[in-house]
């Protein structure tokens, strides 16, 4: 995470702690538990003022945001105040808004210029809390995310595809159009190999080849029923064409690096690259040479 | 949580221009008298109207013909709109009209107040006049359809298709003229056993025979979409969207609870408060089961009395005996005032109800097509659920 806004960054954030009530099996920013949050809201506050009006977006993360409690919305509150155009892009767990007061709070402090981004990790509840490494997480997080659509708070639905859920991808489809059809969108997103993602490599580790079919019946039957979904950190090569008007270049730039094979490819320009923070490249990485 | 009727029909009169063979809205002649509302009785509906708590009203004038009184329709209006402004609601406006003497002055106060046109329009013109008991009956309805069309723009203008006994055999023929009057959309739609429709001979044979008629011209409209022309049939979408969405439709016939006084209420021209239009078809024939009371009541003396609190015994398809456990419940709907008019008594009999019979057979023939013919329908259905 950078000290300073970057405006022609794709990725400007907010980093608010490092606690988090949920363990993902996959957490690239493994959570510690340790008292930080008022030192950061600190240096935060210092950001937010120094913070070029014109920037577009900023994001909230951790650790999991809404441990804050009240001083989340404090945040919120000054970013209001000091970037009042600047939408918010939230990063959270979503447990916390299954208190329905906590959602409410969050849509009048952010006065429609937020978007929650909520992780879910399957349609079946022991999966979910499995790879969130939390009894319980699932009913929270969907709990969470009806009381978000219900105070009209805009929802990015995040599926971090693993070797746990990956196999479910058209189940969890079918799950998020029968149950959660009020997302603005959903992002199916590779992992990125850091952080616990490399401790657990057995356990999680899955290449996108062995899953972009799957990936793909997932978007195409989201897209039937008028649904969004996007693809985030799948190099076009990995992908089929038919799903890539969904990719997006969704790697922070500060993190993206390229593989040497990349440096001849036709579509370096389109393509989301790879983690320059993942200690592995994905397996079967093949540059567009015509 | 206490949402209630969005939809209020207002039957403004009994008059009508038109003698439909199969009429169920106790449609009388244009001269006939004390049949139509007074100003007083129309404003107090409009104010009882909202007081119902639902987001957004649907004002919906019916009759006999609204359009032969459009000094009513033009009154209604303009006292909702005030009570519209003073409360911040939302509202909206159907007029019900065979489009037969809709006249500038009509569609100009249609087209200041977005008033969306439902119209009536029962296949080809010699079928058409035939049910009308008028020989030119057609030509007037496709000339007022492109009249309101030409004004208000195609999508404010809907028609409904009823099913006569002579329609029966011609389910192909009424398809195809909905496409060439250019419809994009149609509802395949039984008549039901009210009004003079209530004297069909047989309503066994024409439960059956129209099932028959709905499949042969559904399958029709599937053909249409394969070669590439979008056409919805509405029966078929309702019921689709509670099967393959978590969304529904809204439609009062199939709801648990029933769609009466929880989602419709009816102001007749003598303010009497029915329960819904059939249950007020019914007060015409001396039936008055299902009449609440009166606008110049109190709204909850109405809505919570004691009819409503017997009625409301037997609304939930999820306790009567012969849906609670039927597969197709949470697709069907409970209907007391039907159980109430072909079987004697609110509750109902399923083994021998032919609306039980005719929705069974519909909703089973739409899983069946899903199941057997996945890969064909799915793309259509999904287009029509868009």
């Amino acid at each position: 995470m950078r000290d300073f806004f970057d405006i022609k960054s794709n990725d400007n954030a907010l980093f608010v702690t490092e606690q988090c009530n949920n363990h993902c099996l996959m957490c690239c920013q493994p959570p510690r538990n340790v008292d930080d949050i008022d030192k950061l809201y600190q240096k935060n506050q210092h950001l937010i003022r120094s913070a070029p009006k014109e920037l577009k977006v900023l994001g909230i993360t951790g650790g999991e945001p809404t441990l804050l409690g009240e001083k989340l919305f404090d945040l919120i509150a000054e970013i209001r105040q000091f970037l009042p155009d600047t939408e918010l892009h939230l990063l959270s767990n979503g447990r916390s808004f299954a208190n329905e007061a906590f959602a409410q709070r969050l849509a009048e402090v952010s006065e429609g210029m937020i978007v929650v981004g909520v992780p879910l990790h399957s349609d079946y509840e022991r999966d979910h809390d499995k790879i969130s490494g939390c009894k319980g997480a699932f009913a929270e997080t969907m709990y969470g995310l009806y009381n978000l659509a219900d105070a009209g708070v805009p929802i990015e639905l995040r599926i971090v595809v693993n070797k746990l859920n990956f196999i479910r991808l058209p189940h969890i489809a079918q799950f998020i159009f029968k149950n959660l059809p009020f997302v603005s969108w959903t992002a199916f997103m590779g992992m990125e190999q850091t952080g616990l993602a490399h401790k657990n490599h057995n356990a999680i580790w899955v290449e996108p080849v062995d899953y972009v079919d799957l990936l793909a019946q997932a978007v195409f039957y989201l897209g039937s029923w008028g649904l969004d979904a996007c693809i985030y950190n799948i190099p076009l090569c990995l992908l089929p064409e038919t799903v890539w008007l969904h990719a997006e270049k969704s790697i922070s730039d500060w993190k993206t690096q390229y593989s040497a094979q990349c440096d001849k490819c036709l579509k370096r320009q389109q393509c989301c690259g790879l983690f320059g923070t993942s200690s592995e490249e994905y397996v079967g990485l093949n540059p567009f040479m015509s | 949580m206490d949402d209630r009727a969005a939809l209020h029909i207002f039957v403004l009169t009994l008059q009508c221009n038109q003698g439909c063979t199969y009429c169920q809205a106790s449609s009388r002649d244009k001269h006939a008298e004390s049949c139509t509302m007074s100003k007083e009785v129309l404003k107090r509906s409009v104010e009882f109207m909202f007081q119902s708590p639902a987001h957004v009203l649907t004002m919906e004038f019916q009759g006999g013909e609204p359009s032969l009184h459009p000094e009513l329709v033009r009154y209604g209006i303009e006292v909702a709109e005030n009570l519209r402004k003073q409360q911040s609601r939302d509202i909206r406006y159907v007029l019900c009209t065979n489009c037969v003497d809709v006249n500038d002055d009509l569609l100009s106060l249609c087209k200041e107040f977005n008033v969306l046109i439902s119209t009536s329009l029962d296949g080809p013109e010699w079928l058409h006049n035939r049910n009308r008991g008028k020989a030119d009956s057609y030509q007037k309805v496709v000339a007022g359809i492109k009249k309101a069309r030409e004004v208000l723009g195609n999508n404010a203008v809907s028609a409904l298709q009823t099913t006569s006994v002579m329609a029966l055999d011609h389910p192909i023929g009424i398809v195809d003229e909905y496409v060439r009057m250019g419809f994009h959309d149609m509802f395949l739609r039984a008549l039901n056993p009210y009004g003079l429709a209530a004297n069909n001979d047989d309503w066994s044979q024409y439960t059956d025979r129209f099932v028959e008629f709905y499949k042969k011209a559904f399958e029709h409209i599937l053909e249409l979409n394969r070669q590439g022309i979008s056409f919805v049939e509405d029966f078929a979408t309702i019921i689709l969207r509670k099967i393959l969405t978590p969304f529904d439709s809204g439609f009062v016939d199939l709801q648990s609870p029933a769609g009466i006084v929880n989602s419709v209420l009816v102001y007749n021209y003598d303010g009497n408060v029915y329960t819904s239009d059939e249950g007020r078809m019914l007060a015409e024939h001396g039936d008055y089961t299902f009449c609440l009371g009166n606008v110049f009541d109190q709204y909850e003396d109405i809505v919570y009395g004691p009819k409503v609190q017997q009625l409301a015994q037997v609304w939930s398809a999820e306790t009567l005996a012969g849906c609670f456990d039927c597969a197709w419940r949470p697709y069907c709907g409970a209907d007391p005032v039907r159980n109430h008019s072909t079987q004697g008594d609110v509750y109902g009999f399923r083994p021998s109800s032919l609306l039980c019979r005719k929705n069974k057979t519909i909703i089973t023939y739409l899983v069946s097509l899903i199941i057997e013919r996945y890969d064909e329908v799915m793309p259509i259905f999904k287009n029509w659920l868009q």
